[in-house]
């Protein structure tokens, strides 16, 4: 029954699109799905190694960009730009993480800060590379054809596949890495750094290594998010507002668990679907509010909390 | 020569304010080792108390401070006690997380009850500004300057002179030891969040005819403020007016010098590099 | 030829020298007792051991091969554990996890981990809370607890630092009789005390520090004699 009630989940995310063609509906699916994935990243290091990061939309914007560049100068195909963009993610990572990393705590948050604030600021005035503030555009997508088929990039259907395979491997990336050795390193790094450093892990080594698998999930979002939503600019993808989005979806769903940022996307994306309509930043006020709540009264997380009351399962 | 004059002048004059919100962010931290990510907020609203005392009222915003820091100051301590208290032993990292919650829910409130747009005040006495010897300096930047600079030297006498001062600086230097003596910790906390929050208050104010105002200037603002407090080491009232008075030259003598896009980088590259090589800020001393 | 060998180990924090000029060796197979007034550099020596914190000067050499500049991680692999004086458990994790975790670094599988973990929390008596989050052990149970975790890491070498601190007599006891059960399986023991009475009788040789410096050396019931020692030490404490 736990084996197949993932996997039952799976299928039915896949099979969504064929239950119904509301280009509303899987624009949400989309959106659940994308934020899911972000939250998935940010938890990989913030949840399992307590390493709390207010910078990752650098890394997410920095795979944005990069899909966009090498598709619209190159014409590198999306796939392989997504995976670019994860990969530049991961190498901006590992210099991030080996100096971020020499701090602890609150200062290595404060840190990332800063350090996504540069990322933010080369974007904006690169222009050379970024077209700075005005943003790269994306007028047509290329033919792709599946099975024989043309996919129709007017639709959200395909979309809806991308970003659910995407969110769908991110969260069995980070299953297998919670159960890996390294998923170990990270739990003792989250407990105690000086007593995981003294039985011997290499606490800077699994951290960036945390950093730079993160990272490259981000990327591999900000790349899908160029492609979707065809523009890009430094406002939209390197915000300090973006990186405190994926903070919340990974506390609200649950730190450290697998499936919790998806309760924490579905809960984000409906807040700011409802409130959207009515006034433009009431989903704002209830991000606040919820991520006050869920630390004060639930800190495990609403996945968390109810992982807890179904029985005979732990997640450490 | 006359440019490097007006941008030392004017870095100077800006700094204090980025001291003041700094002192405000530093001596909170000091006695609870909360970084308090709402602190711009705090700023924001002081920048808004005075905003609208003069649209509204006609009330001149330096003379509004009367109303709005002692505003502040009350809303510090009620915050700490109902929404920070309960989640500080929660650890550091949820404080963290919990303030940033705290700083979205007060800008985006802002943003519905004023809309995001960007507003100016124009101050009758602006048009004309001072000119000693050939620079020119903002009244209302020079007022600014003047109020922070006094305010500021009431608080090293507050903390230097009054047995509350002490308490606060004792309770800073050694929370259990302090405890020990007598000092009621958890009222120095709250009274701190207070006055922290009140600096923050006041810093806006006297922002507010020099800046443009929007809600969500307190995430820009918050960030230099760390960059302040950083650089002076966290903690330490001395470091952050140092520090707040740097990041201001910095800013402006990089603009001139460096370039205007890159100034805003240039501050965090400094404090990037603060909190890598000398974690205890430039001028601490702490091993 | 010693185990441990620092020389002219020195490291100042500021104005202050913590540990000044340290020669020291550690024979392979003994339990070497570490004592001093508070503030005297033992745990710095720890430290300074353990690659936590880096000497201003000299250095510490394992079987002739120097330990210093190595990380903390790397100085574990070469085969030296320690305990931390104030407890340093994993919180939130069982005793069993607490263990398997130091295990899992040099076993590399789950399974192995785990019942060289069980091997270790009986060696230490702890086996009937596998299941307690480390937490909501008792003192006595969390320092037993750090010394599997340390003895899993399968060092030659063992650093306790205040085993026996805040532990009541028949506590400090069992943990006297630990300490030479660890030695005689073959781990050497250097031990930081402030227990008088277990640090005598346990110890082959003693050593005394004082501000930072060395000032006695040998047998236990020597180094008690010792002028110096009873003026910095005991006299200190006599009053």
């Amino acid at each position: 029954m736990r084996r197949l009630l993932p996997a039952a989940a799976a299928l039915l995310l896949f099979a969504l699109p064929l239950l119904t063609s509301n280009q509303f509906l899987l624009h949400l699916g989309v959106s659940v799905l994308l934020w899911t994935t972000l939250g998935v990243a940010w938890n990989l290091l913030g949840g399992y190694a307590g390493q709390v990061s207010f910078g990752h939309a650098a890394f997410f914007g920095a795979g944005a960009y990069t899909t966009m560049i090498l598709y619209l100068s190159r014409g590198v195909s999306p796939w392989w730009g997504m995976l670019a963009g994860g990969a530049v993610g991961a190498a901006l990572a590992l210099p991030i993480g080996l100096t971020c990393f020499r701090l602890r705590g609150p200062y290595f948050s404060l840190a990332t800060l800063a350090v996504a604030e540069i990322v933010r600021l080369v974007a904006l005035n690169w222009e050379s590379l970024t077209a700075g503030p005005v943003g790269l555009l994306i007028t047509a997508l290329p033919r792709v054809t599946l099975l024989g088929r043309d996919l129709n990039w007017e639709r959200k259907e395909p979309f809806f596949a991308i970003a659910a395979a995407i969110a769908v491997g991110a969260m069995l990336a980070a299953r297998w890495v919670s159960r890996s050795r390294l998923g170990g390193s990270l739990l003792a790094i989250r407990e105690d750094e000086d007593a995981a450093e003294a039985i011997g892990i290499d606490t800077t080594r699994a951290k960036v290594a945390a950093l730079m698998a993160s990272a490259f999930l981000a990327g591999v979002a900000g790349g899908f998010y160029g492609l979707y939503y065809r523009y890009v600019d430094p406002d939209a993808v390197f915000p300090i507002s973006l990186s405190v989005e994926m903070v919340f979806i990974a506390v609200v769903g649950g730190l450290r668990t697998v499936a919790g940022p998806v309760v924490g996307a579905v809960f984000l994306a409906t807040v700011a679907e409802l409130f959207r309509d009515r006034f433009t930043v009431g989903h704002l006020i209830f991000y606040g509010l919820f991520m006050m709540i869920v630390i004060r009264w639930l800190p495990e997380g609403i996945w968390g909390r109810a992982l807890r009351l179904l029985p005979s399962r732990r997640e450490p | 020569m006359e440019t490097f004059v007006q941008s030392l002048v004017s870095g100077v004059l800006t700094g204090s304010l980025y001291a003041m919100i700094g002192v405000g962010l530093t001596v909170i931290f000091g006695v609870m080792r909360i970084i308090n990510l709402a602190h711009g907020e705090m700023v924001m609203l002081g920048m808004f108390g005075a905003y609208w005392s003069w649209t509204l009222w006609r009330v001149d915003p330096f003379v509004s401070g009367i109303l709005w820091v002692p505003v502040l100051f009350l809303a510090g301590m009620l915050a700490y006690r109902f929404l920070v208290r309960p989640i500080v032993p929660g650890g550091e990292l949820n404080t963290l997380l919990y303030t940033a919650g705290l700083s979205l829910l007060v800008a985006n409130l802002a943003l519905l009850l004023w809309t995001g747009d960007y507003r100016t005040l124009n101050l009758p006495y602006a048009a004309q500004p001072l000119r000693p010897l050939g620079i020119s300096v903002p009244v209302p930047l020079f007022v600014a300057f003047a109020l922070a600079a006094l305010l500021t030297l009431g608080l090293y006498l507050f903390l230097a002179r009054t047995d509350l001062g002490r308490a606060v600086r004792a309770t800073s230097q050694d929370q259990e030891a302090a405890a020990l003596m007598g000092i009621d910790v958890d009222r120095i906390a709250t009274f701190t969040f207070g006055l922290g929050t009140a600096l923050a208050g006041a810093a806006g104010v006297l922002l507010v005819p020099s800046l443009y105002l929007y809600p969500t200037v307190g995430e820009i603002l918050v960030v230099k403020c760390f960059v302040v407090v950083v650089l002076g080491g966290l903690g330490s009232i001395p470091g952050a007016i140092a520090g707040g008075v740097l990041l201001g030259l910095v800013e402006s003598l990089g603009a001139v010098y460096v370039s205007v896009a890159y100034k805003d980088a240039l501050g965090f590259l400094i404090f990037l590099s603060v909190l890598l090589f000398r974690p205890q800020g430039l001028f601490g001393t702490r091993a | 030829m010693a185990l441990l060998e620092l020389s002219a180990l020195t490291r100042d924090f500021g104005g202050l020298r913590a540990v000044s000029d340290l020669w020291l060796e550690v024979r392979e197979g003994e339990i070497l007792g570490l004592i001093g007034p508070n503030g005297a550099g033992k745990t710095t020596v720890f430290n300074l051991v353990t690659g936590f914190v880096r000497p201003s000067a000299g250095e510490a050499r394992l079987d002739g091969r120097p330990l210093t500049g190595l990380k903390p991680h790397q100085v574990v692999r070469r085969g030296v554990a320690r305990t931390f004086q104030i407890v340093k458990p994993f919180p939130h994790l069982t005793a069993l996890e607490n263990v398997s975790l130091a295990a899992l670094v040099r076993t590399g599988s789950r399974g192995a981990a785990a019942a060289e973990a069980e091997r270790r929390l009986a060696e230490v008596g702890l086996s009937a809370r596998r299941e307690a989050p480390a937490s909501e052990l008792t003192l006595s149970d969390q320092k037993r607890l750090e010394i599997a975790r340390a003895l899993a890491t399968g060092p030659r070498l063992l650093l306790l630092d205040e085993p026996m601190g805040g532990l009541n007599p028949r506590e400090v006891e069992q943990a006297c009789g630990l300490v030479q059960r660890i030695r005689d399986s073959g781990v050497t023991v250097v031990l930081v005390e402030h227990v008088m009475r277990a640090i005598m009788r346990i110890s082959q040789r003693v050593v005394v520090m004082r501000q930072g410096k060395k000032i006695a050396d040998g047998p236990p019931q020597a180094v008690v004699a010792d002028p110096a020692v009873m003026a910095a030490y005991f006299g200190k404490r006599a009053t």
